[in-house]
């Protein structure tokens, strides 16, 4: 197993973009989202595309995020979606407590026993699913380009820049240079240990027998580790790390671009604060539209 | 309990802290590729018990970087992205696990084991419980999801791993401390 970074350089307008800018306008849409708690569709669908545009934007290869997306869909159609139309629960009070046409009953059994219930499936608990399913994907799609479009190695400096303390940086740094190192011997671990006669594939036992077979991978790697940090600390410790501010090799510089970028991500916030709680707007409400669609 | 020493944060928090990132990214990656079988939706991650051993043997400030960033590099070699609840929620569980560092006398000492899966499992749960709980508000969850979904099983297989592997890294660790005089 060897750690092999996703990140690729494709010369687009994300990978432009500062890093502190990118993580900046995510928070700015977690918390206009979360904070006002906006469930409105109107408010959503907008953010949702703009999401999506950024995502399109970072042009990164269905093939490389195919895992991904997979997972993703199966959370968010599955576990999320069918949760919120069956339950109607996890957003505002008012899915379960309008009144709403049912759609359909859904008989629900307890298998192998004779206990069940029949659950109404409303129009308002499947509109409530789709808003939830937009909502949450708003989010995550603006999370999934980062490890393929930003540069391991300017995290530390991209968290050093937006104001965490140089050593917290520095330990961000070091941690990404030493990923592949310890993968490295984490490999050669698993190929000493088959050599011996260890059987990785075919850990047999208990539940808790097969997770203490894992100790012989485990601990050379750790204990190794741990006599490898004494060195690296006696080294920084005869260059006096820590004594004065550190300078960064990498410079990051905002283009005008950036502010555009964290203005509009500020405004979002904004907005979404001031209508929720200026107006009234942004609570859960199920569209005229969406009834007749469904009931005629 | 909250000496100087418990809450230092000089070069050696800075190197074992980026260590102890490094093998619980390592580590989670490794896990993808050698699943332990789970009962239900219970999963089992064996570098969780790498983040408490080094909470509870280089301290709070150790397990609070070790689990932030570790999260944050597994899931970034892996492609998913950057889940900063999960990753404050995992950085919890080592911080909550290091308070037990100055407890610790002798690593081989059946009670400072004892103490150290103690603390480990209340680190366990102040941390998933927080990203739990943070992924109801973001996500949009309702509470039995957010409870009986997420916190229960990352609970349970951590909790698990946690109390088989722990013992043994210490008392190995008990032995290399012991060769190497520091």
């Amino acid at each position: 197993m060897l750690v092999t970074w996703k990140y690729r350089l494709r010369d687009t307008f994300i990978q432009r973009l500062d890093p502190r800018t990118r993580f900046i306008y995510m928070l700015c849409i977690i918390f206009a989202l979360t904070l006002p708690d906006i469930w409105d569709f109107r408010i959503i669908l907008p953010l949702f595309l703009i999401s999506l545009t950024l995502y399109l934007l970072a042009r990164i290869e269905w093939k490389d995020v195919k895992r991904v997306w997979i997972f993703i869909g199966i959370f968010v159609f599955f576990i999320v979606g069918l949760n919120a139309v069956l339950s109607g629960r996890g957003g505002p009070s008012s899915v379960t407590n309008i009144v709403s046409p049912v759609l359909f009953m859904l008989p629900i059994k307890i298998p192998f026993t004779e206990i069940g219930w029949d659950v109404p499936i409303t129009i308002s608990k499947l509109w409530f699913a789709m808003n939830q399913i937009a909502r949450m994907l708003t989010m995550a799609i603006l999370a999934i380009p980062i490890p393929y479009t930003m540069n391991p190695n300017i995290y530390g400096t991209a968290f050093k820049r937006m104001g965490v303390s140089d050593k917290v940086s520095f330990t961000m740094d070091l941690a990404f240079r030493f990923l592949p190192t310890f993968a490295r011997d984490f490999k050669i671990t698993i190929d000493a240990q088959r050599a011996r006669g260890y059987e990785l594939d075919k850990l047999k036992g208990g539940l808790a027998a097969r997770i203490r077979r894992l100790a012989p991978l485990v601990i050379p790697v750790v204990m190794q580790s741990t006599v490898t940090g004494e060195e690296v600390i006696d080294a920084m410790d005869l260059r006096a790390f820590g004594t004065a501010p550190r300078t960064w090799l990498k410079n990051l510089q905002y283009a005008p671009r950036d502010y555009a970028m964290i203005a509009f991500g500020v405004i979002i916030f904004t907005t979404c604060c001031v209508l929720k709680w200026g107006f009234g707007i942004g609570g859960f409400f199920v569209p005229e539209f969406f009834t007749k669609l469904l009931i005629g | 309990m909250n000496d100087k020493s418990t809450w230092e944060f000089g070069t050696r928090q800075v190197v074992y802290g980026a260590i102890g990132a490094a093998l619980y990214g390592v580590l989670s990656l490794a896990t993808n590729y050698f699943p332990l079988p789970a009962a239900g939706n219970v999963t089992f991650r064996p570098a969780v018990a790498v983040l408490i051993f080094f909470g509870a043997a280089y301290g709070p400030w150790v397990g609070l970087l070790a689990g932030f960033i570790g999260n944050t590099l597994g899931d970034a070699a892996m492609g998913w992205g950057f889940y900063w609840n999960w990753s404050l929620g995992n950085g919890l569980m080592g911080l909550v696990a290091g308070l037990v560092m100055p407890m610790i006398k002798d690593f081989k000492a059946r009670s400072d084991i004892l103490k150290a899966i103690g603390y480990g499992v209340a680190g366990i749960a102040v941390g998933m419980l927080f990203a739990s709980v943070t992924e109801k508000f973001i996500g949009g969850l309702d509470w039995s999801t957010a409870l009986v979904g997420y916190f229960t099983p990352a609970f349970i297989g951590n909790t698990l791993v946690v109390v088989i592997l722990l013992p043994i890294l210490m008392i190995a660790f008990a032995g290399v401390a012991a060769r190497r005089g520091r």
